[in-house]
């Protein structure tokens, strides 16, 4: 699912600014023209179904621009008005046939409670429990048979607690009161969907208090058209849809890069020292102090931070290191360029150092002159426009949901500190001049594993995201991944990786076809950037080796396919004792003969699982 | 004569072009509903609320319904207080 690189969609998007629901409604309507008229190329695009239970128009509109801003098309099934339960129930529906990526489930509250909406209590207590354990049977059952019949993510709506009872200042001391009902509801399905790792319960309700409940329905647009949610309020709705679709499409980012001087704290440092900058518990240094808990909590959730700066280094240090109320100190940052240079060419230097895309990084400053060099010189660099206010600092970082994951792996929740980890093995190799005798004072462990549905959504993610040490960067979905892994004559292996700094986790893998009994095929051998030149790549294949003689084959043919950013790999089979037997177009096939031993380095310690 | 519309009747136009996805320079006080085929019920309400967020006003339902062409919402406009006059400089 790479984003297209066609130029019309993102030209197509700028060609108007977008003020309000209708400039959503135009800007679609040329988007389709273009479709229609072939003028967009693209790889993939995402199948969305939205099934509601009322007039949901408005969504897919304004959907296919917003996702169309970070370069997705996507193709829309709304289902008929009020029909989510035929169309999940019924398995010929037009729901499966469409083939969904991602299927939003939206039913509101007046849909599960009818005329106890208003009358809710006709119901006796029991009733009304009664009424509670049939809803979330109801609505979970529907959730569980998409995701058993559809290898979708689904987006299921929470329901919106009324901020009305009939009831008034008493409702809160009924046995079982309504506001109460529809909050049990809520919990019920939230805890239903914890272990679950394709549906995803979406907390309308607290949408609905952030954008206000009282704005979140325009009664005259529902008493003429059933409409439930107020139009105004779509785009901010499809917003927070955004964040799966990223998520899904492998598009989200991965580092903050920060300026200094009036982002992490008020001031100069150069000017004002040390002892003058606005950082602390006074009301000028807490928006700074806050917001630094903020970008903490993102390091936590496996975001990496760097700087680029303009600054004296010695001064900057000193705050990292003594400043009492600094949250940020130099170990959160996976790299600095704090220095006179330009700041385009640090973002270009710290994009290589810390081994990540320009189009991973997220670029934060508080001046605009800036902001607006990098989105001219490198536009791939996403740049937030940060407000003047700094109390709205970490309110702004609040609301960018792009950094969404839609499977926290492992590996994500130590994203953080395995960076800080990289770093010390940084320093080791810069102090230790031998490259054998650095890897073996890494005391590095490789943990080799067939693949199985607790590591299949990492592997999915590691085919969309892996450019450098890529033999043949095919993009496979969790669904394709589940497929080779269930084929007969395929074998998906993966590798963890560890060492004394830290554990980098699932971060290598190879997908190998048993063509017949005396060849196998490697269709897919992959390592993250991380962890290349650690001879875990030799292991992989080490492993393959062994594992092809095991079965008797006599040949491995492992393939190469050359893309702009997999210059790493372009010699590994030659370097591993292959011969090229074929070259046609972009692939090229190398043999391997099975009657040679291909070792394992010796200094890695080598687990199978 | 050159017509100079003035900055709400631009407003106007502007919605109703991208919402029914006509050009701006045919719609006329005329423009309806039986001879403008993307003016549907729910296109009707998109307009309704665009108009609402742009002017800061709130329709009733009766005037919601009552509207049958562009001069009708011109009318309801100005009943809310929203000059609607053409030609001024």
């Amino acid at each position: 699912m790479r984003p297209t690189s066609n130029k019309t969609l993102s030209s197509i998007i700028s060609s108007q600014p977008i003020r309000g629901i209708s400039d959503y409604f135009s800007i679609n309507r040329k988007i389709e023209r273009a479709i229609i008229n072939n003028e967009i190329l693209y790889d993939k695009s995402i199948n969305i179904a939205i099934l509601s239970s009322f007039t949901i128009n408005g969504i897919k509109e304004t959907l296919r621009v917003q996702c169309g801003e970070f370069g997705v098309l996507t193709n829309f099934y709304v289902g008929g008005y009020n029909q989510y339960a035929q169309e999940i129930l019924e398995p010929q529906s037009g729901l499966y046939k469409f083939n969904p990526v991602l299927v939003i489930i939206f039913i509101d509250t007046r849909a599960i409670t009818g005329d106890s909406f208003f009358l809710p209590y006709e119901l006796s207590n029991d009733e009304r429990q009664d009424w509670i354990e049939d809803k979330v049977n109801e609505i979970v059952s529907l959730a569980k048979v998409v995701s058993e019949r559809s290898l979708a993510k689904v987006i299921l709506h929470n329901f919106e607690v009324p901020a009305y009872s009939p009831l008034g200042l008493i409702e809160s001391k009924q046995e079982i009161g309504f506001i109460e009902s529809i909050e049990i509801i809520n919990q019920n399905i939230r805890e239903q969907f914890k272990r679950n790792n394709q549906v995803f319960i979406f907390d309308y309700n607290a949408f609905c208090s952030y954008v206000g409940k009282q704005n979140v329905i325009d009664y005259k647009m529902y008493y003429l058209a059933d409409v439930r949610v107020n139009p105004q309020y779509i785009p901010h709705l499809c917003k927070a849809y955004t964040g799966y679709i990223r998520a899904i499409a492998s598009l989200t980012k991965k580092c903050i890069v920060l300026d200094l001087d009036n982002i992490l704290w008020g001031g100069v440092v150069g000017e004002d020292g040390i002892e003058g900058i606005a950082l602390g518990p006074t009301p000028d240094g807490r928006p700074f102090l806050e917001f630094q808990k903020y970008l903490l909590s993102f390091f936590y959730r496996g975001v990496i931070l760097a700087i680029n700066s303009k600054n004296n280094p010695a001064d900057v240090i000193e705050v990292l290191r003594e400043h009492p109320y600094m949250l940020l100190r130099e170990r959160h940052f996976a790299a600095m360029r704090i220095n006179w240079d330009d700041k385009v060419a640090n973002m270009k230097s710290l994009a290589k150092e810390i081994n990540i895309g320009l189009d991973s990084l997220v670029f934060i400053d508080d001046e605009q002159v800036n902001r607006e060099i990098m989105r001219e010189f490198l536009p791939e660099v996403t740049v937030v426009d940060m407000p003047k206010d700094p109390a709205l600092y970490a309110r702004t970082l609040m609301e960018l949901d792009i950094f969404h994951s839609i499977n926290i792996t492992e590996e994500d929740k130590h994203k953080g500190s395995m960076y800080e980890d990289d770093k010390k093995r940084r320093d080791l190799l810069q102090s230790t001049n031998d490259l054998t005798e650095y890897l073996r004072q890494l005391d590095i462990t490789v943990l080799i594993e067939e693949a199985n549905t607790r590591t299949i959504p990492r592997i999915s993610q590691l085919t969309q995201k892996t450019n450098q040490f890529n033999m043949t960067t095919r993009r496979y979905t969790e669904q394709e991944i589940t497929q080779f892994v269930n084929s007969n004559n395929c074998r998906v292996v993966s590798v963890q990786v560890s060492d004394k700094f830290g554990n980098n986790g699932l971060t290598g893998l190879a997908i190998i076809e048993k063509m017949d009994k005396r060849i196998w095929r490697i269709d897919t051998f992959l390592l993250s950037c991380r962890i290349i030149g650690r001879k875990v790549e030799d292991t992989l294949l080490a492993y393959i080796v062994d594992e092809a003689k095991k079965e008797g084959a006599e040949l491995l043919h492992g393939e190469f396919i050359i893309s702009k950013k997999n210059k790493p790999a372009d010699d590994f089979y030659s370097k591993s004792g292959f011969t090229k037997i074929h070259h046609c177009g972009e692939l090229e096939v190398w043999e391997y003969d099975l009657m040679n031993n291909y070792p394992f380095p010796d200094f890695i310690e080598v687990i199978i699982k | 004569m050159i017509k100079q519309y003035n900055e709400n009747i631009k407003k106007l136009l502007a919605i109703l072009s991208k919402i029914l996805d006509i050009d701006e320079n045919i719609i006329t006080d005329e423009t309806s509903p039986r001879n403008t085929e993307t003016w549907d019920s729910f296109n009707a309400l998109m307009i309704v609320s665009e108009l609402e967020n742009t002017f800061n006003i709130h329709f009733t339902m009766d005037e919601v319904t009552a509207v049958t062409c562009v001069g009708d919402i011109k009318e309801a406009l100005k009943r809310h207080g929203i000059d609607m006059d053409s030609n001024k400089e």
